[in-house]
C-alpha cells in the first residue's frame, strides 16, 4: 500500500471514510454535494470529470427509477389491472397499474445500485482527502495516465474482478434478495402480477409451516409442516447414503483397478468412464424408461420367476416391480442409480489422488516392518479422506441439492401415496429442492417455494459449519507454498 | 511392492522357490477372482449404455420392452434426426444452438472464472479472507429459487428468448465457481512471483505473461467443464427459451421434450440416437477434461 | 389454416403469423409465467381455464353469442366463467373410453369389468387404466353417484367421496386392482404394450387412437366405458369429458386481431380441417361439423357419443387442489392398500385434501 499518512495501521473502510471526510479540508467536504470538486481542486482533471458526469447519471437514476418505486414498495402497489375492450382501435386499453413483481424487483435493483454508488463516492471522498495530504506534503500526483497504470498494476486486482463480480450481482446476488423478499410476502398463483397484487404478510408463511407440523389436514398449508419434515429427513438421508456409498464405491473401485497386480488398467477405467460420459440426463431419462412398470427389467424379471417370487414372500402386491412407482422401492433404486452415475467419477478422483500418496511414506514404513495391510490402513486410507476431505462435505451439500436424478427419474411418473404430502404437492421421493421446483413451476406458489428456499439454506450453512469446525487446523492454503 | 518376483536368470537346475515368487503364486486366484469381479462390473455398468445403442438402431420408433435387443435394426433414427428436421425434432437446429451458446459461455465463464480465481489465491488483500467466505454462502443457496428472477431480470433487458440471454445466465454468475481452479493457482510458489514483480512487471503482465501460459491444465479444464454446461441443462434453458419453437431449442430441451407423455411411443428411438450422437463429442471432451483435472489436481507445485 | 387467414383479411392488415409448438396440456404453464409475453393465441386443454381467467390470461369473446351457438353446449359451458365466454371451442372429445381388442374379447364382455378381466385372464393378457391418474379413476366415484363440484370461489372442490358408501367404491377399486388381469400403465406404456400383444384393452383418450388401431389390427374396436361390481351390483362408469379451446391472450398488443384469428381457427370449416389432418384425433366441437357422416362413422367419436351421457366437464367439477390427492388415492390402490390403512381413514384424508382451500 502507498503511504498512508495517518499510519500504517490497517483501518475499516468506514472509519477511513469518516476520517477522510472529518479531516479533510473545504473541498473534500464540498466533494459530498459536487463529487468531482476534490479532483478538480488537486489538478486531477480528467476524474474530476468522469466524477461529475457519473453524479449526474445518479441523480437521474434517483428520480427516474429508484424513487418511484422504493416509495411504492411499502405497500407493494395499490392499483389493480383492469382493462377494456376498444373495438374501434381493436385493442385494449389498459389502466395506469400497478406491477407488485416489479415494484419489489426494481426496489431490490435500486437499493443494490445505491449502495454501490454510495461506496464509490465514499472512495472518492477517500482519495480527495488523500490528495489533499499528498499535495501538502508536496508528493507527486498521479496524472490520468498514471492512475489508468495502476490499475493494471497494485490496484490490478479491481480490474479483474469487476467483470466477474458484476455478473454475480446481477445474475446471483440480486435475484436472491429479491426471493428471499418474496418468502415475506404472499405471492402466489391466487395474487399473480400484472393483473393482481401482492403484499407484505411478514413471517406468515414461516408460521404457517411450522404451526401446522402436527397436521390436521384441514387447510392446504397445514399439510406443508407435515411434509416439510418428511422431505427434509429424506433429503438428508438421500445426501447422507448417495455421498457415501459413491464415495467407498469410488475408491474401493479405484483400488481394484489400481492394484498393481491388475492387467489393462486403461481399459477397466475408459469402460468406467464410457458409462459416465453420457450426459446425465440422458442416461436418467433412459434409466426411468428401463425400470418402469412395464419395461424390460420388469419383463426379464418375469420370466426369471423374480416377480413370482417376491409376489409369494408378499414383497410386491402387483403383477410388476414397481421400481419408480412405489416409494419403499422407489427410494433405494434412486440411491442404486444415483450410485450407477456416480461411481466412475469417484474412481477418477479417488485414482488422482492414489497416485499422489507419497512413495517414501511406504518406503520407510516397509523398512520399519509393516505389511501391506498396515500400509494400507495407516498410510493409504487417512492419506485419501484427508485429501478428500473437503469434496465429501461438498459432495453432500451439492446432493442436498441434487435436482437432476431426483427429478428425471420420477417427475411425471412417480405419484405419491400419501395423501397429506400429496395435498401440499410433494412426494416421498421429493427433495426439498425438487418440491421447490414443483411448487414454483406447477402451483405458482412462489412464497412457500421461496421459505422452503431459505430452509434449504439454512440446512446447508448447517452442514458447513460443522464441516468447517471439523477441518480447522488442518490444510492450510499456504502450506504448499 | 510391484516388484514381482524376477527370475533373473534363466537355470538349468529346478530351484526351490523364493518366498517372493511363492507369495506371487499366492496372490493369483486372487487376481483372477478380481479380474473377473472387474469385468461383471464393467458389463452391468455398461447395460443401459448398450441398451441406448442398440434401441437407437432400432426400427421400432417407440419403447421396446419385452426384448432387450430389437425386433429389426435400421438407421432410419439417425436418418430421421439428422436429416429430417421437422416442427416437433429439428436436431441440427438444437446442435447448432447449442454448440454457439456452449461456445460463448466457456469462453465468457473461463475468463471469469480464471480472473478471480487468480486474484483470490495470488493477491492479498483487504477483505479477501470476507469476500471468499460470502462467496461460500452465496453458493448455499438453491439455484432454482432465483429462476424467476433472473428471468424477469433478463426480461428488464430485453434479453428473454434470446441465446445471448441464455449465454448470460450460463456464464453471469460463473465467478462462483473459483474453488478448483483457485487450488490450483495456490500451488504456484510465492517466489516466482516475487522474482516477477522484482524484475518490475506490473501485475497485469504477470498474470497474462507469466501464469497464464503455465497454467495449461487448469485452462483446459476450466474450458471444457463450462462448455459442457450448456449441453447438461435444461431445467434453465426452459425458463429462459419462452418461445415454444423447436429451432430455437438447446439439445437438452428438446431431448427431454422428446420424452413427455405424448411424443414417447413415437420418438423413443430417436432420443436415443439423439443421446448417442450427444455423447460422443461431450465423452471425448470429458475424457480430456478428466486427464488435465488430475493433472492440475496431482500436479503439485508448479514448475516454471 | 394461418395462411388462409392471412390471405382472407390481406385487404385489411398486414399480418405476420409466427407457429410455435406447444402441448395443450401444458399451456398454462408456458402462458402463466410470463402473461404479456406468451403467444396472442394459443390452443388449451378446458382444466386450465379458470386458471387462466383467474391470472387474467384470457380476453372475453366479444362476440360469445354467435361463438355459442355454433359449438357444443358442453364445450360453451366449459369455457364459461362466471357467466361470460373465455374461449373459442376448438375440439371436443377430450374424454375417455375403452378400446379393446375384439379378438380376445368380445364386446359382451367389454361391457363389464368382471367381463374384461374374466376374457383377459383366459387368453393370458392384460387390461389396463391408469388409476393413479385421477382424471381416469374419477369414473368410479362419479359413477356410483358421489360427486365433485367447484364452489363458489371457483377454485375450490366440494367432494363427498368419503359419504356413506364411499369405502364400497374404494373396496371395489382395489378388487379390480387384486385381479391378476389388471395393470396399470401409463398412456405411452399402454400403446407399446398393445404393440406387443401383451394388453388386449384400456381405457384411454381419442389421441391415441391411431397407434392403437395400429397395435389391434382388425380387432380395434371401442366402447363407452365398462360397469363395475359395486355392492353385487353392475354400476356403469362415470367420466370427464373435455374440450380444447383457442383462447386470445388478454395482454396482445393486437388483441383485435388476435380475436379474428381465434375465431377463423375455430370456425366449421376449420374444425373438419383439423379433424381431417389428424386422422380423426381433433374432433369437433362444432355442433354442425361434429354432426357429419364422416365424424359419426369414426369409432372413437362413437365411443365418446356413446359415453358423454355419463360424463361431466372436468373444469366444472374439480379445482386446483383435486389431483394430487386423487393419484395418490390411485396410487394406494393400485399398492393394494400396502400399509393397511382403514378404508373409511383413507377416503377421509383423500378428501381432506382434495377440498383444501386453493391459497
Amino acid at each position: 500500500m502507498q503511504g498512508h499518512s495517518t499510519g500504517k495501521r490497517r483501518s475499516g473502510f468506514l472509519s477511513r471514510f469518516g476520517t477522510a471526510f472529518f479531516d479533510g479540508d473545504i473541498w473534500v467536504k464540498l466533494s459530498v454535494l459536487f463529487w468531482g470538486l476534490g479532483y478538480f481542486r488537486r489538478g486531477q482533471w480528467v476524474k474530476g470529470v468522469l466524477a461529475t458526469l457519473f453524479q449526474l447519471v445518479f441523480i437521474y437514476f434517483l428520480l427516474a427509477f429508484a424513487l418511484p418505486n422504493l416509495s411504492m414498495v411499502g405497500t407493494l402497489g395499490k392499483t389493480e389491472y383492469a382493462s377494456v375492450y376498444n373495438p374501434d382501435t381493436m385493442k385494449n386499453e389498459v389502466n395506469d397499474y400497478d406491477d407488485s413483481f416489479l415494484i419489489l424487483l426494481f426496489s431490490v435493483i435500486s437499493v443494490t445500485a445505491l449502495i454501490a454508488i454510495a461506496v464509490v463516492l465514499m472512495n472518492i471522498i477517500i482519495e480527495s482527502y488523500k490528495l489533499e495530504i499528498d499535495m501538502a506534503q508536496g508528493k507527486h500526483i498521479n496524472s490520468f495516465r498514471e492512475d489508468v497504470k495502476e490499475l493494471f498494476d497494485s490496484k490490478f486486482r479491481l480490474t479483474l474482478m469487476f467483470l466477474p463480480t458484476l455478473g454475480i450481482i446481477i445474475f446471483t446476488i440480486i435475484p436472491l434478495i429479491f426471493m428471499i423478499a418474496i418468502a415475506f410476502t404472499n405471492y402466489d398463483q391466487s395474487h399473480m402480477p400484472p393483473t393482481k397484487l401482492f403484499t407484505w404478510v411478514g413471517f406468515e408463511n414461516f408460521l404457517s409451516l411450522f404451526r401446522t407440523i402436527a397436521g390436521d389436514g384441514s387447510s392446504q398449508s397445514s399439510a406443508f409442516g407435515y411434509s416439510f419434515v418428511r422431505v427434509l429427513a429424506w433429503t438428508l438421508i438421500w445426501a447422507f447414503f448417495a455421498t457415501f456409498t459413491n464415495y467407498f464405491g469410488g475408491i474401493i473401485l479405484s483400488l481394484a483397478i489400481n492394484n498393481p497386480r491388475t492387467r489393462l488398467k486403461k481399459l477397466w477405467r475408459t469402460l468406467f468412464i464410457i458409462a459416465i460420459a453420457v450426459p446425465q440426463f440422458v442416461t436418467l431419462l433412459l434409466m426411468r424408461n428401463f425400470f418402469g412398470n412395464l419395461s424390460i427389467v420388469n419383463t426379464i424379471c418375469s420370466n426369471i420367476g423374480l416377480t413370482g417370487l417376491l409376489q409369494r414372500w408378499g414383497w410386491i402386491t402387483t403383477d410388476y416391480i414397481p421400481f419408480m412407482t412405489n416409494a419403499a422401492w422407489t427410494r433405494p433404486m434412486i440411491i442404486l442409480i444415483n450410485f450407477w452415475i456416480g461411481v466412475p467419477y469417484l474412481m477418477l478422483i479417488a485414482t488422482g489422488v492414489l497416485m499422489n500418496v507419497p512413495q517414501d511414506l511406504y518406503e520407510s514404513a516397509r523398512i520399519d516392518g509393516a505389511n501391506k495391510a498396515q500400509s494400507f490402513f495407516k498410510i493409504t486410507m487417512p492419506f485419501v479422506f484427508n485429501v478428500t476431505g473437503p469434496y465429501l462435505v461438498t459432495s453432500f451439500i451439492a446432493n442436498i441439492n441434487n435436482f437432476n436424478v431426483i427429478y428425471l427419474l420420477t417427475n411425471d411418473y412417480f405419484e405419491a401415496g400419501n395423501l397429506t404430502m400429496a395435498a401440499a404437492k410433494a412426494t416421498e421421493v421429493d427433495l426439498l429442492i425438487t418440491w421447490l421446483y414443483r411448487l414454483t413451476n406447477d402451483y405458482y406458489n412462489y412464497r412457500m417455494a421461496s421459505v422452503i428456499g431459505i430452509l434449504v439454506f439454512i440446512v446447508c450453512i448447517f452442514f458447513t459449519l460443522l464441516a468447517f469446525n471439523y477441518t480447522l487446523g488442518k490444510g492450510k492454503e499456504e502450506t504448499f507454498r | 511392492m510391484s516388484r514381482t518376483s524376477q527370475n533373473v536368470t534363466p537355470k538349468r537346475e529346478k530351484k526351490p522357490m523364493t518366498i517372493q515368487q511363492k507369495i506371487a503364486l499366492r496372490k493369483v486366484p486372487g487376481d483372477i477372482v478380481r479380474h473377473l469381479i472387474l469385468a461383471a462390473l464393467a458389463f452391468i455398468w455398461l447395460i443401459p449404455i448398450i441398451w441406448l445403442l442398440f434401441t437407437s438402431f432400432s426400427a421400432d420408433p417407440g419403447r421396446n420392452v419385452l426384448r432387450f435387443f430389437p425386433i429389426e435394426y435400421s438407421l432410419n433414427n439417425y436418418q430421421q434426426l439428422l436429416f429430417n428436421p421437422g416442427t416437433v425434432v429439428n436436431f441440427p437446429a438444437w446442435f447448432k444452438n447449442t454448440f454457439i451458446v456452449a461456445v460463448f459461455t466457456c469462453l465468457i465463464s473461463s475468463m471469469f472464472v480464471l480472473m478471480i480465481a487468480y486474484t483470490m489465491s495470488c493477491m492479498r488483500f483487504r477483505g479477501r479472507r470476507a469476500l471468499m467466505n460470502f462467496g461460500v454462502i452465496l453458493g448455499l443457496f438453491p439455484g432454482f429459487l432465483t429462476m424467476i428472477a433472473i428471468y424477469y431480470t433478463l426480461k428488464l433487458m430485453g434479453l428473454t428468448n434470446t441465446h445471448f440471454g441464455l449465454i448470460l445466465v450460463y456464464s453471469g454468475a460463473s465467478g462462483l465457481g473459483y474453488l478448483i481452479a483457485k487450488g490450483f493457482f495456490d500451488t504456484v510458489p510465492e517466489s516466482m512471483l516475487q522474482a516477477a514483480r522484482i524484475d518490475g512487471a506490473s501485475e497485469a503482465t504477470i498474470f497474462w505473461k507469466i501464469i497464464l501460459p503455465m497454467s495449461r491444465p487448469i485452462i483446459v479444464y476450466t474450458v471444457i467443464s463450462s462448455f459442457l454446461t450448456p449441453w447438461m441443462d435444461f431445467v434453465f434453458a426452459n425458463i429462459i427459451i419462452k418461445e415454444r419453437i423447436p429451432q430455437y431449442y438447446t439439445v437438452a430441451m428438446g431431448l427431454y421434450r422428446m420424452l413427455d407423455k405424448s411424443s414417447v411411443n413415437i420418438y423413443f428411438a430417436q432420443f436415443c440416437a439423439g443421446g448417442v450422437i450427444v455423447a460422443i463429442p461431450i465423452s471425448i471432451l470429458f475424457v480430456i477434461m478428466q486427464k488435465f483435472y488430475v493433472e492440475s489436481v496431482a500436479g503439485g507445485s508448479v514448475k516454471g | 389454416m394461418a395462411d388462409a387467414f392471412i390471405e382472407n383479411y390481406a385487404s385489411e392488415a398486414n399480418i405476420v403469423i409466427n407457429i410455435g409448438a406447444q402441448s395443450e396440456s401444458q399451456t398454462k404453464d408456458t402462458v402463466l409465467v410470463d402473461i404479456a409475453a406468451a403467444a396472442d393465441v394459443y390452443y388449451f386443454a378446458d382444466d386450465q381455464t379458470r386458471e387462466l381467467v383467474a391470472a387474467g390470461a384470457l380476453q372475453p369473446v366479444q362476440n360469445a353469442d354467435a361463438v355459442a351457438a355454433a359449438n357444443a353446449q358442453g364445450a360453451v359451458d366449459a369455457a364459461t366463467v362466471d357467466g361470460t365466454l373465455y374461449a373459442y371451442p376448438a375440439m371436443g372429445g377430450n374424454g375417455y373410453f375403452l378400446y379393446y381388442n375384439s379378438n380376445i374379447i368380445s364386446a359382451e364382455q367389454a361391457a363389464t369389468w368382471d367381463g374384461i378381466l374374466k376374457a383377459c385372464n383366459a387368453a393370458g393378457v392384460k387390461a389396463t387404466m391408469e388409476m393413479t391418474n385421477a382424471w381416469y379413476s374419477y369414473g368410479f366415484f362419479a359413477g356410483a353417484g358421489y360427486a365433485c363440484a367447484l364452489s363458489d370461489d371457483g377454485k375450490t372442490t366440494t367432494c363427498d367421496w368419503n359419504a356413506e358408501g364411499g369405502v364400497n367404491v374404494l373396496q371395489a377399486m382395489l378388487d379390480i386392482a387384486a385381479n391378476s388381469a389388471y395393470i396399470n400403465l401409463t398412456d405411452g406404456e399402454f400403446v407399446s404394450g398393445a404393440k406387443e400383444g401383451t394388453i388386449a384393452a384400456g381405457i384411454n383418450g381419442s389421441w391415441n387412437a391411431a397407434s392403437i388401431a395400429e397395435a389391434f389390427g382388425d380387432g380395434y374396436a371401442t366402447a363407452k366405458l365398462p360397469t363395475f361390481t359395486l355392492n353385487g351390483e353392475q354400476v356403469q362408469m362415470g367420466s370427464f369429458d373435455g374440450y380444447k379451446f383457442v383462447g386470445v391472450n388478454a395482454m396482445s398488443e393486437n388483441v383485435g386481431w388476435a380475436m379474428r384469428l381465434a375465431e377463423w381457427l375455430t370456425n366449421e370449416d376449420n374444425q373438419v380441417y383439423l379433424y381431417e389432418a389428424t386422422n380423426g384425433a381433433a374432433v369437433p366441437a362444432n355442433t354442425n361439423a361434429a354432426a357429419s357422416e364422416a365424424v359419426q362413422a369414426n369409432p372413437v367419436v362413437a365411443a365418446l357419443a356413446a359415453q358423454s351421457q355419463y360424463a361431466t366437464a372436468q373444469s366444472l367439477s374439480v379445482g386446483g387442489n383435486y389431483w394430487t390427492p386423487a393419484n395418490a388415492l390411485g396410487t394406494i390402490v393400485v399398492n393394494g392398500n400396502p400399509d393397511g390403512l382403514e378404508l373409511q381413514a383413507i377416503l377421509d384424508e383423500c378428501v381432506a385434501g382434495i377440498t383444501a382451500l386453493v391459497e
